[in-house]
């Protein structure tokens, strides 16, 4: 009796770690906590509907470029000009829209013109290579002077929840008492999830990212694993963008600034390692939700804004520290 | 009748420039089964060049690569390993990060509908593992949990299994303390072991003259000295490359 026990146990514990690490499990753990703290903080008000469906907005529209960002981490590379890309798609989807073309037709060249962004950024690192931290910091600026440059700093109506509701209602309405976006951000994490974990595509991004020579050496073509991330996080930068204007009905030439850092220390505090290589979407998702749940938590502790950044900062270096400390305790053992 | 060994690999006439440089200038290096060859040279010799042009990374300028007596041409690093040719870099042949399964599939995983992994086929890999003598837990462990003895028995259970005929061990040895450059030594003899010629890149004579057996010599782009083991002493190799 006692051994079938032990076994069943060996089993969960395997079906766990296949489902999740324990670098995952901590993170869960930190996320429910701050939940807890900061519901305790807030009287309740934390675990309210309304405020759990505002974050859950936040948390998709940040979310679905945070998966992206992270998938691209695991390869090895970064992708600073995210914000950019987004504000550049949302600009193609309403300039489009004014011009008197279909919402969803624009939608589908705004993300094609968002891939193809990611796809410059991919091309110049890999041909050149030159580090992505430098092409795409290029790129964040060069894609925000062209946004303003083209807008004059003046917003461009998108009014689809009046005009095209059916358009609207995919983007920003309701599935039952889910809203839109965290269905689409949901639906993005699994398609993401069963990419990288379970198909070949998959593989050739963590052994991209963990150890290039090795997988150059085993066959895998490293430069069009690169350039495909690099598409698929400027598509989903461009189709968070065009979320967001829905949402808002009109874009700012200002939209999507600083997305890169946050999406980034999402990312980073998901355990998605600096150095490419580690990393997985749930740890992505866990990520994004102790961003979103600090920002909020402080704004509803009353907390002035610029400790969220303070303690934002702080996060992910001491992540970063733990992480180095886990892996040298690994190395010793 | 004796038959005829048919070489496993034969560069005849390779050229390689890199704009005015004449990287390698006219190379022919036969490789026969089973045979470990150190391709010895000071740095700039041309070694990494030549030995680039035979795993695919670079094209040559003129010359012609035979594998087992067919002429082939080497397009990329996947061609190079459909040849049965694998490079293994310093000791980089795995990816830490890694399972043991991913790791052994790298490049040549298994799929179901759609190119989705066919994780249980991966899981046989745990067969060669064992075969090799290997005590590897479990597939899903990460390379990096391994001991370097086995890390070393997977990448020759993987090349094995993927019936390489050649491995190319670029500088295995170089930056390494005495221990882990036995343990590279070792390695090079599993792979004869299982059959597979391996060439050694290095420019410490020393690692490699008590496995190989032939050295080529190379300087300034040309093969300046092609012996075998048993008809060359320490000091005429080290006289040769000291020139």
């Amino acid at each position: 009796m006692k051994e079938r026990s032990s076994g069943t146990r060996h089993e969960v514990r395997q079906l766990f770690s296949r489902v999740a690490s324990l670098r995952e499990a901590i993170v869960f753990g930190i996320a429910i906590a701050l939940f807890v703290l900061f519901n305790v903080l807030s009287g309740g008000k934390f675990a309210s509907s309304d405020v759990i469906g505002i974050m859950a907005i936040s948390t998709s529209e940040l979310g679905i470029v945070v998966l992206g960002v992270a998938l691209l981490m695991i390869c090895g590379e970064f992708d600073l000009s995210v914000g950019s890309v987004s504000a550049v798609g949302a600009l193609i989807a309403a300039t489009l829209y004014q011009l008197g073309l279909n919402p969803f037709l624009a939608t589908a060249i705004a993300v094609g013109g968002g891939m193809g962004a990611g796809a410059v950024n991919g091309l110049v690192t890999v041909k050149f290579g030159i580090p992505s931290f430098i092409v795409t910091l290029g790129a964040l600026m060069a894609w925000r002077g062209f946004v303003t440059l083209v807008t004059g700093g003046l917003s461009v109506i998108f009014r689809v929840r009046e005009t095209h509701p059916a358009f609207f209602s995919v983007l920003q309405g309701h599935v039952g008492r889910v809203s839109a976006p965290l269905v689409w951000f949901v639906v993005t994490a699994i398609i993401l999830g069963l990419l990288l974990h379970f198909h070949r595509f998959g593989n050739h991004v963590f052994a991209t990212g963990g150890n290039k020579e090795a997988a150059r050496a085993m066959g895998i073509n490293t430069n069009k694993t690169k350039v495909i991330c690099f598409m698929i996080v400027g598509g989903l930068a461009a189709f968070s963008g065009i979320m967001q204007i829905a949402r808002s009905r009109g874009f700012q030439a200002a939209q999507g600034t600083g997305m890169e850092l946050t999406a980034i220390a999402a990312a980073v505090v998901g355990g998605t390692s600096l150095y490419g290589g580690v990393g997985s979407i749930v740890g992505a998702v866990l990520g994004v939700l102790i961003i979103v749940f600090l920002e909020f938590g402080l704004i509803m502790a009353r907390v002035p804004g610029f400790w969220y950044k303070l303690i934002l900062g702080v996060i992910i270096i001491a992540v970063v520290i733990a992480n180095k400390l886990l892996e040298q305790r690994r190395k010793l053992a | 009748m004796k038959e005829l060994p048919l070489a496993l690999a034969e560069m005849r006439n390779i050229h390689k420039w890199y704009g005015k440089v004449h990287a390698v200038d006219g190379v022919s290096l036969t490789i026969n089964n089973g045979e470990i060859v150190g391709l010895l040279g000071d740095n700039g010799a041309g070694k990494t060049t030549l030995i680039k042009v035979l795993s695919g990374y670079h094209r040559p300028d003129d010359g012609e690569i035979f594998i087992e007596g067919e002429k082939v041409r080497i397009n990329s690093p996947s061609e190079a390993n459909a040849l049965g040719i694998e490079t293994v870099y310093q000791e980089q042949a795995l990816v830490d990060s890694m399972s043991v399964a991913r790791n052994f599939y790298m490049g040549r995983e298994p799929v179901k509908r759609a190119g989705f992994l066919d994780k249980q086929k991966m899981n046989e890999c745990m067969i060669p593992l064992r075969t090799l003598g290997l005590s590897i837990k479990s597939p899903d462990i990460l390379v990096r949990n391994l001991s370097g003895g086995e890390k070393q028995g997977a990448a020759i259970a993987r090349a094995m299994y993927f019936k390489a005929k050649l491995v190319i061990l670029d500088e295995p040895t170089r930056a390494l303390a005495v221990r882990e450059v036995s343990r590279i030594l070792d390695f090079v003899k599993g792979l004869k072991e299982a059959n597979i010629a391996v060439i050694f890149i290095t420019h410490t004579l020393h690692h490699v003259h008590s496995v190989a057996d032939r050295f080529a010599i190379m300087n300034k782009g040309k093969i300046v000295k092609d012996i075998k083991r048993d008809e060359a002493s320490l000091e005429e190799l080290t006289e040769v490359l000291m020139d």
